[in-house]
């Protein structure tokens, strides 16, 4: 399982398109935000702005970066057959299952690193120098909920599909989430519905130890709720992972 | 020392019917697959043993591709049983005792081949040595070739190599020569060859009766969902007709003519009668005898694949 978990990764690394989307796109996202609103007085969660937005756009970042390699590539896999073929192989559903859960969750890191160095050498950004690693760390583990909910959507809906359906689950849950702008500004119901978002519970897992505070253990059960339910239906749905498609 | 008459008597009805032990290679015993109100596979019966190289031969829609997919637990049947080597399809122990080529299995895209094949046999416990199943399937000089970049000749090749590399007992190749020239068809079969002849298990599916007699010890047909006919490649060669003699007759009918010696079936289109037949010689000469009015006889072969279609055609009905 080991080698296929890395080869996993590997084609993900080969694809020059998707790594440009992944980790571009927030480090490219972060400066622009942490230019236009770092001097805002505004900020919510009582950090930098320079730090807060660093810190959201490390899980907007990591979030897509999760999301898309799972999703859309396994919707492929499964209509290419690789999935059928695969299954021939001694290789159980649950481990080829778990070796892409795990591969997906560490398409979160270029993102996070990236974004990191970005605000260390543009912005000028200091934290304590333990924070850092456990800010990685709790960044990346916080994607769980979204492997599972990519590894959901790439077995129930099939290439184009997947792709739209996955995005547009990616900027749902990074504008209600408070990924792009405070919850606060969000009309009350709506709030409401954002706070139940594992989107909201990453980014405060993140600014929670950026604060110098331990890692809210509430935050870390809702993503683990939301772990759970995705899981299990894609388990439930799994059947389709070797259907024939032609 | 104590005697015991029971293992004695015992002891010429226990050797091995296998190396293996008494478990055939496959098994199939009563299975029926129904897709909606489509009977793909209907009580299919059959059973394989081991070092038999075997073709599922039949036209599109035979259900030989869904045969397969229960065989490699890739579906389960509606009803009836399936073991591998004793095992259920499926299982690890199925599994890492099969090598399958699927008409419809992809490949992992963004990889090379070498790498592909590396991962794929660091899954199996004593799997071929890299350089065999290159040299093989006639893919050295490409490993460092992507996966989703190959000719349909060059996927095909690297679908025989996930088959076999994993050093399986059994190997279930469905159409494997479909996409194949004559010449590479050959080379193929020539390769599996090699590969039988270490005692291992082929079972293949086609609809080329002339591959099934080459390739094959045993031909299985199927039609319809149903098994037509369970033979040797010359059995079934005989009891398809492969000659036909056409004549004309005087006095219209038919009747008792696909009866006589050598003769399969008969059909007649105005005063032209078309005789199929497993042995031309002695149908001509019983022909002859019991109808003197035949006349502008002809004898000639016919295509393997016409003669192949209209009896699985005829059986099924």
């Amino acid at each position: 399982m080991i080698k296929y978990l890395g080869l996993e990764i590997r084609r993900s690394l080969r694809d020059r398109r998707y790594l440009l989307l992944v980790a571009g796109w927030p480090v490219a996202a972060y400066l622009l935000f942490s230019t236009v609103f770092g001097s805002a007085a505004d900020r919510t969660e009582g950090l930098a702005p320079t730090v807060e937005i660093m810190v959201a756009m490390a899980s907007f970042g990591a979030m897509g970066g999760v999301l898309l390699a799972s999703g859309p590539r396994l919707a492929m896999d499964r209509q290419l057959g690789w999935l059928r073929q695969l299954r021939l192989t001694p290789l159980s559903p649950a481990r080829i299952l778990t070796a892409r859960l795990i591969a997906a969750m560490a398409l979160s890191l270029p993102a996070i690193v990236l974004t990191f160095i970005a605000a260390v050498l543009v912005k000028d950004v200091t934290l304590p120098l333990w924070e850092w690693p456990l800010l990685v760390l709790v960044i990346a583990a916080g994607c769980l909920p979204f492997a599972a909910m990519g590894i959901l959507v790439g077995t129930i809906a099939d290439g184009d599909g997947a792709q739209g359906l996955t995005m547009v689950l990616y900027l749902v849950l990074a504008a209600l989430g408070g990924l792009w702008m405070p919850v606060q500004i969000l009309p009350s119901a709506l709030q409401t519905v954002a706070k139940t978002l594992p989107s909201y519970h990453l980014a405060q897992l993140g600014w929670h130890i950026a604060r110098g505070a331990v890692p809210a253990v509430g935050d870390a059960a809702v993503l683990l709720a939301w772990f759970a339910g995705a899981a299990l239906i894609a388990m439930a749905a799994s059947r389709r992972l070797t259907l024939r498609t032609a | 020392m104590t005697y015991h008459p029971s293992a004695a008597g015992s002891a010429v009805s226990t050797i091995p019917a296998s190396p293996d032990g008494a478990d055939p290679a496959v098994r199939v015993n009563g299975v029926t697959r129904r897709f909606g109100a489509v009977l793909a596979v209907d009580n299919v019966s059959l059973s394989v043993e081991h070092g038999e190289t075997i073709a599922l031969l039949g036209p599109n829609g035979a259900g030989k591709t869904t045969t397969i997919s229960m065989l490699l637990g890739l579906s389960r049947p509606d009803s009836g049983s399936i073991e591998i080597f004793g095992s259920a399809p499926g299982s690890a122990a199925a599994h890492a005792s099969v090598g399958a080529m699927l008409q419809d299995g992809g490949m992992m895209p963004g990889v090379l081949i070498g790498e592909l094949l590396t991962m794929v046999r660091s899954l199996y416990q004593a799997p071929l040595a890299l350089d065999e199943v290159l040299e093989i399937a006639q893919l050295r000089g490409l490993e460092r070739r992507r996966v989703d970049r190959l000719s349909g000749g060059q996927s095909q090749r690297l679908r025989l190599a996930m088959a076999l590399v994993g050093d399986p007992r059994l190997l279930i190749l469905d159409e494997p020569t479909a996409a194949m020239d004559v010449e590479t068809r050959r080379g193929f079969w020539h390769a599996m060859g090699g590969f039988t002849e270490r005692g291992r298990t082929i079972l293949f599916s086609t609809h080329y009766l002339e591959e099934a007699d080459v390739a094959a010890d045993r031909v299985v047909m199927m039609a319809r969902g149903r098994v037509v006919a369970d033979g040797t490649p010359s059995a079934i060669k005989n009891s398809v007709g492969l000659r036909v003699i056409r004549f004309s007759i005087t006095h219209p009918g038919i009747a008792g003519l696909d009866a006589l010696p050598g003769a399969v079936s008969a059909t007649a289109h105005g005063n032209r009668v078309e005789l199929r037949c497993s042995n031309s010689d002695t149908a001509l000469r019983a022909l002859i005898a019991a109808r003197p009015d035949a006349h502008d006889i002809e004898v000639a072969g016919i295509a393997l694949e016409d003669a192949f279609i209209t009896i699985t055609d005829g059986l099924a009905a």
